[in-house]
């Protein structure tokens, strides 16, 4: 399997390369290497396969017929359609199921758990022997080298939680928790999207993932479990000011504020992302302004409601207050 | 069997010589006779003119229409699936909105599905299999008739939601929560119009497996039968053990939707996971029952192209039974990432890779014809020889997708998309446009262009893979299924681009097609009668059209009778062989033995009529009011439907002949009439029963599924009362007892008292049905759960009481009114056989809702 | 063409006589799968009540060498019916893999292949069922 893995490395990395980095073909991840490797190796085979079965058809309609076709074409259903396909089945059948166990391997300690939303992933880091978790949405930042499990479960429909780049899906059901796990090998950012259909914006339920040096990740994680930076500057501050008349927090958490809602994502340290919505949007000064005036011109069916009451100098205090949030 | 026959000898039995020796076969008939002969058939069979032209229930009619109306739906999510392409196009694109693009996409599987694959296979067996099989006509027409209408008005109530703004948007698959949860009457018109046309599905599946069994061509042995018939047997029998499953999930996700019974709530204790096991129980016997009847085609198509017979019948034979057993063992593949365990994933990951195996030795037997023939490259063989290309392609990426661990990947990608269109295509719209080219001199008595054929060849091979190979990619790229719209920068554009293109290719392709199809082919003349120079017996079929199928039901001792006696068409010409005539200008087509077809019977088959265009629409009405929760309506309509298909039966079924026995040739004299399991109503019955066995078999399995997923019966619920239950089963029981006694006493000539057995049995049975709902009445179904599957298992059986009810009262009212004699007792026999079913039905809900609980 | 006429010849009772043939011909080629059937519903019930009821009452192992057991017993009653099947089929003394004229013989003589090579069918889908008894040891 290693000596295969090497053989292939160059090809994937040629792959990873032109592909994007929701692609399961450029692995991020040991299970996605290992499913890649998979991938590669069957393909061989069946272009070979093809070529062989759809060789023969063509010879057989362009051949005149000989004494011995009989015999031949008896020999051919014998070890074409049942020698031949037992063996290889059962071997792929082998290599599958040798594979299958590790894929679901738990994890080595940190616990991320991940309930689905329509259309967005609330999330809680739970490090080995916490009692507390550690709130965020929409993103999940994890350590390259070791293994997370992800216990994950959905809030009404049916979600399934997939990062191509890392490896396999899991789809999340309300009631019912389900568990995989995932092993960066590479630092970087990758992109994960619900796998599962689920109602209107099904399109937009995306998330960024970030692989870190496991040194990196363990300051990230502390500095995510602090309260939230207080506004700097008088344009964060009448934003701020605005976030709490308008109600906001209602529903967002931003915590070490009165924010305390719990229906929308969490919005402590969402300056921080990669991005807007559930990886709808940037996290530029115009992405938020935009999102805040009418989320659903972006998520049909979001159930923000649209705020084009404010005018463009508040939106922009609002978004800096939220950018701040770092 | 329970159902034997006691040694009576007042039954009458054939008699004469049998099978006929060459001498009499070649004793030459009069011209005169062989004139008024046809003179007979012709007033018999004929078709009727004008605008009760939609009143025909012949094979011919019936079967065109049918095909038509799949080909006209297939248009339709055709059409659907070009938006969806030009959406997704290029991205962030706005054309089409999200809601939209999920109706579309939802009705685009639904469509393909449900309206044309499974009704495509049913019109061209329809159309096919009497000319197969040398045989007059199906045994029930009228039975085709009705699912046909059923066909046309669920489809176009379902399809047309689509123009309102109101179709089921939650996918094909219609998971709960989501679909349970969606507002509007989409998900309602899914389930009430497509579970309407499930029905009419297995009618069609009755009425093929019965037609495969009784109406084959004397000396038609099942060693000689045409491959068509024994795949139509194959995916007749899956239909009947596939198809109940999902009615069973619709039953209780309507239930669900209209009164709030939790089965797929989990805060209830319901579990979402139930409808995936139901469906998919039927949607992966369902890929095979679209792809069996495609290669079926080709098993048809390829030995005429070699010019020698199929090479390795049996181990086709085998292919098909073999494939039919094992798509049963596949359907958690489809659900490999919901958390199973991993042992679980494992054996379903195997028989997904065993089912290959018979797979792949149909394909080899096709191209061992190929080498041990001489092949001649007719558009037929184009098209089969596409299918294998494109089929091969999506069959050896199934093999890839079967390994779980990769499935975890692609499932819900656009690998899988490119998978199944790959598999769908090249196992099911490339053969049908073959088999298409193959029978339309058959079907139309014309033929259809090589030049045409050609170019929408070559049109849809080119698109086919243009739009679906780089979606192979675009999968493993990461791009979900069921997305209306997709950032820029993932890599995805250029791919759904190019894949854009091909679908309008093949768009271009279906209208070359549909062209050739429907374009005036007056000008053309007269085609030949056995263009192919083919081997089986629908190439006898007379030129110009004869509306009677065949002029006489042949003798048949070969696979391909055309090839290996040389005088057959001759003799079939003059009336040589059997049925040649009809002195009363009756529609009559002859019963053979099942394993032998050893020529049993004269059955005589029911002619043009409005009653079944009535009985389908007050059907329709029945299933199609309650999506708009008007009950009231469709309890009325119900009646009706009732009431209509009970005057049908009553007028054109199983009425005492005039004549016991009947002249069928050959000096052989055939019996008119025939009751128990001589006769193809009682057949037709016990085939159906088995389905709704199934059905009822789902809806208990969902109990003891509940059982296993959580904690059930929850902890100090109450129970059902355990004495009605009891008392239910034994009513059930009495009532079943008399049933039997009834046919027993008016066998043996005592009608007076087997009256009085089915004037009892009613009251027994109404008393039984309450009884079973006294026993959860306490309980209160919308709680929870428990109490809902209780009530679910409840109302199945005393639904399924009505039906028994109505049956007793019409043999009462049968030998009342002297339709229903000692020896013409063929609706009493089908009672019984209903009945036994009813008291297992009744017997096992007894059980399960006064028993199990206690127990577990 | 009066090779077999007595044979032919309509019978009294035609259907029960039908049945009794059927009985030991055209169910006898489904015997096979239907053992397939059970035994794979076997493996997954088995392994589906296990998993989410019985984890704690006995060990995984213990159900494994019992469905494994089952397997045995599967393969057999596959490889008994085959070797019925196969000697029905009768190929060593008649040299014939076609059977298509239209006698009772060749009926007897294509139903006894067909199972013989449903049998076979059967068999090696039963084994695929067993691999992953072999190769996964645990319900997650």
């Amino acid at each position: 399997m290693a000596r295969l893995t090497a053989l292939l490395l160059p090809l994937l990395l040629l792959l990873a390369g032109c592909s994007g980095r929701q692609s399961a073909l450029g692995p991020g991840g040991a299970d996605a290497q290992v499913l890649a490797v998979l991938f590669f190796v069957m393909l061989g085979g069946a272009v070979v396969l093809w070529l062989f079965m759809n060789g023969l058809f063509y010879w057989a309609t362009r051949r005149s017929p000989s004494a011995h076709s009989e015999k031949g074409s008896f020999l051919l259903i014998v070890i074409g359609g049942i020698l031949f396909p037992t063996v290889v089945l059962a071997a792929l059948l082998s290599y599958g199921l040798a594979i299958l166990p590790d894929q679901r391997a738990p994890g080595d300690g940190l616990t991320v758990a991940v309930r689905g939303e329509q259309w967005w992933w609330r999330v809680e880091y739970w490090p080995e022997g916490a009692e507390a978790p550690i709130r965020t949405a929409n993103e999940i930042r994890l350590p390259v080298g070791a293994r997370t499990e992800f216990r994950l479960d959905s809030h009404r429909v049916i979600h399934s939680f997939w990062v191509p780049a890392l490896g396999g899906k899991m789809d999340m059901f309300p009631g019912r928790e389900t568990r995989m796990s995932l092993e960066p090998v590479r630092p970087g950012l990758y992109r994960g999207q619900c796998a599962e259909f689920c109602g209107e914006s099904h399109a937009w339920m995306a998330f960024e993932v970030e692989a870190m040096e496991p040194a990196a990740f363990d300051a990230w994680l502390a500095h995510e479990a602090s309260d939230a930076r207080p506004p700097e500057g008088a344009e964060a501050q009448r934003g701020a000011a605005l976030f709490a008349a308008q109600g906001c927090g209602a529903c967002h958490a931003v915590r070490g504020t009165e924010a305390v809602g719990q229906v929308g994502p969490d919005l402590t340290h969402v300056g921080s992302r990669h991005s807007l919505g559930a990886g709808r949007l940037g996290m530029a000064q115009e992405d938020l302004m935009r999102w805040i005036r009418d989320p659903a011109a972006f998520k049909p069916g979001a159930e923000m409601p649209a705020y084009d009451h404010l005018s463009e100098a508040q939106l922009s205090d609002l978004a800096t207050y939220l950018r701040g949030l770092q | 069997m329970t159902d034997r026959h006691h040694s009576d000898p007042e039954v009458p039995r054939p008699e004469g010589p049998y099978p006929p020796t060459e001498a009499m076969l070649s004793e030459p008939v009069p011209e005169a006779l062989q004139a008024e002969q046809r003179r007979q058939l012709a007033a018999a069979w004929d078709a009727p003119k004008g605008w009760r032209y939609w009143t025909a229930v012949n094979n011919s009619e019936v079967g065109v229409w049918y095909a038509l109306t799949a080909f006209f739906f297939m248009l339709c999510a055709g059409v659907m699936a070009l938006m969806i392409r030009v959406q997704l196009a290029v991205p962030e694109n706005d054309l089409i909105s999200a809601d939209l693009f999920n109706q579309l996409f939802t009705m685009h599987g639904s469509g393909m599905m449900f309206l044309f694959a499974v009704p495509m296979f049913e019109a061209i067996s329809i159309l096919m299999l009497p000319g197969l099989l040398g045989a007059r006509d199906m045994p029930f027409p009228r039975l085709s008739a009705y699912g046909f209408w059923c066909f046309v008005i669920g489809g176009v109530f379902v399809l047309g939601a689509i123009l309102f703004n109101a179709a089921p948007k939650a996918g094909w698959f219609m998971y709960p929560p989501l679909a349970t949860e969606e507002e509007g009457v989409g998900s309602d018109i899914w389930l009430l119009g497509l579970s309407f046309i499930e029905v009419a599905s297995i009618a069609a599946a009755v009425e093929l497996i019965v037609g495969t069994l009784k109406c084959r061509p004397p000396g038609m042995r099942v060693n000689t039968m045409p491959l068509y018939a024994w795949y139509v047997m194959v995916v007749g029998g899956m239909i009947l053990f596939a198809f109940p499953p999902l009615i069973a999930g619709d039953f209780l996700f309507e239930l669900q939707r209209s009164f709030d019974w939790p089965f797929f709530d989990p805060a209830r204790g319901g579990d979402p996971m139930l409808w995936q096991h139901l469906f998919w129980i039927f949607g992966h016997p369902e890929v095979y029952i679209v792809f069996l009847p495609s290669i079926a085609i080709a098993a048809m198509v390829v030995p005429t192209v070699a010019q020698r017979p199929i090479f390795g019948y049996s181990w086709i034979v085998l292919s098909a039974v073999g494939t039919g057993f094992i798509s049963f063992g596949l359907w958690v593949h489809h659900m490999f990432t919901t958390g199973l365990p991993a042992l679980s994933l494992g054996f379903f990951s195997a028989a997904s890779e065993a089912v290959v195996i018979p797979t792949g030795i149909q394909l080899f037997c096709f191209v061992a014809t190929l080498i041990a023939g001489r092949v001649k490259m007719t558009p037929p063989m184009l098209w089969i020889a596409g299918a294998l290309a494109v089929f091969t392609t999506g069959g050896l990426t199934g093999v890839m997708v079967a390994v779980a661990p990769f499935d975890f990947q692609a499932h819900d990608g656009y690998f899988i998309v490119a998978h199944l269109h790959y598999v769908l295509f090249g196992g099911m719209v490339f053969p049908v446009i073959g088999g298409i080219y193959y029978f339309f001199p058959f079907i139309a008595k014309k033929q259809l262009s090589a030049r045409l054929s050609r170019w929408s060849f070559w049109l849809i091979f080119s698109g086919t893979n243009i739009c679906y190979f780089p979606m192979h990619l675009t999968g493993l790229t990461g791009m979900p299924r069921r997305i209306y719209t997709y950032p820029d920068g993932l890599g995805w554009g250029w791919l759904n681009m190019i894949s854009t293109l091909g679908a309008f290719a093949i768009a271009a392709g279906f209208l070359v097609f549909a062209y050739d199809l429907l374009r005036p082919k007056g000008g053309q003349g007269q085609v030949a009668r056995n263009p192919w120079n083919a081997g089986t017996l629908e190439w006898t079929h007379d030129i110009p059209e004869a509306k009677w199928g065949v002029r006489s039901i042949p003798f048949v001792r070969s696979r391909y009778p055309l090839w290996d006696e040389p005088k057959l068409v001759e003799r079939m010409d003059a009336g040589r062989y059997y049925l040649p005539d009809s002195p009363e200008q009756k529609r009559e087509t002859l019963i053979t033995s099942v394993i032998d077809a050893r020529p049993i019977q004269v059955q005589e088959v029911t002619g043009p009529t409005w009653v079944t265009l009535w009985a389908a629409g007050f059907t329709g009405g029945a299933f199609i009011f309650p999506t708009f929760h008007w009950y009231g309506p469709a309890m009325v309509s119900a009646a009706f439907a009732v009431v209509t298909i009970l005057y049908w039966l009553w007028t054109s079924t199983a009425r005492p002949p005039r004549h016991e026995m009947r002249e069928a040739g050959l000096g052989l004299r055939l019996p008119t009439y025939a009751s128990g399991p001589a006769a193809v109503g009682w057949w037709a019955v016990w085939i159906t029963m088995l389905g709704d066995a199934t059905g009822f078999a789902s809806v208990v399995f969902g109990f003891f599924f509940y059982w296993t997923a959580s904690d059930f019966p929850p902890a100090g619920s109450p129970l059902a009362a355990g004495w009605p239950a009891a008392g239910a089963a034994l009513a059930y029981l009495a009532s079943w007892g008399l049933t039997l006694g009834a046919r027993m006493l008016n066998r043996g000539e005592r009608s007076g008292a087997a009256m009085a057995c089915l004037a009892l049995a009613p009251l027994l049975a109404v008393l039984g049905a309450g009884a079973l709902i006294l026993s959860v009445l306490h309980l209160e179904p919308a709680s929870h759960v428990y109490p809902a599957i209780l009530w679910a298992i409840m109302v199945w059986c005393v639904t399924h009481t009505i039906p028994g009810v109505i049956m007793q009262l019409y043999c009462l009212a049968g030998i009342l009114f002297g339709k229903l004699r000692p020896r013409h007792d063929a609706d009493l026999w089908n009672s019984t056989l209903f009945w036994h079913f009813l008291l297992l039905t009744a017997l096992v809900s007894a059980a399960v809702i006064g028993l199990a609980p206690r127990l577990l | 063409m009066t090779d077999d006429a007595t044979d032919d010849a309509p019978r009294h009772q035609e259907e029960q006589k039908a049945f009794a043939e059927e009985a030991d011909s055209l169910l006898a080629i489904t015997i096979a799968p239907l053992i397939w059937c059970a035994h794979f519903l076997v493996c997954y019930c088995g392994v589906a009540i296990y998993c989410a009821k019985w984890q704690q009452a006995f060990s995984l192992g213990v159900l494994r060498a019992g469905l494994i057991g089952a397997t045995v017993l599967a393969l057999a009653g596959i490889a008994l019916i085959g070797w019925f099947a196969f000697r029905r089929w009768d190929v060593r003394t008649s040299g014939d893999w076609v059977h298509e004229r239209g006698i009772s013989e060749d009926r007897h003589r294509f139903l006894g292949h067909a199972a013989f090579l449903l049998a076979l069918i059967s068999f090696i889908a039963v084994c695929y069922v067993t691999l992953p008894l072999i190769f996964i040891g645990s319900c997650a």
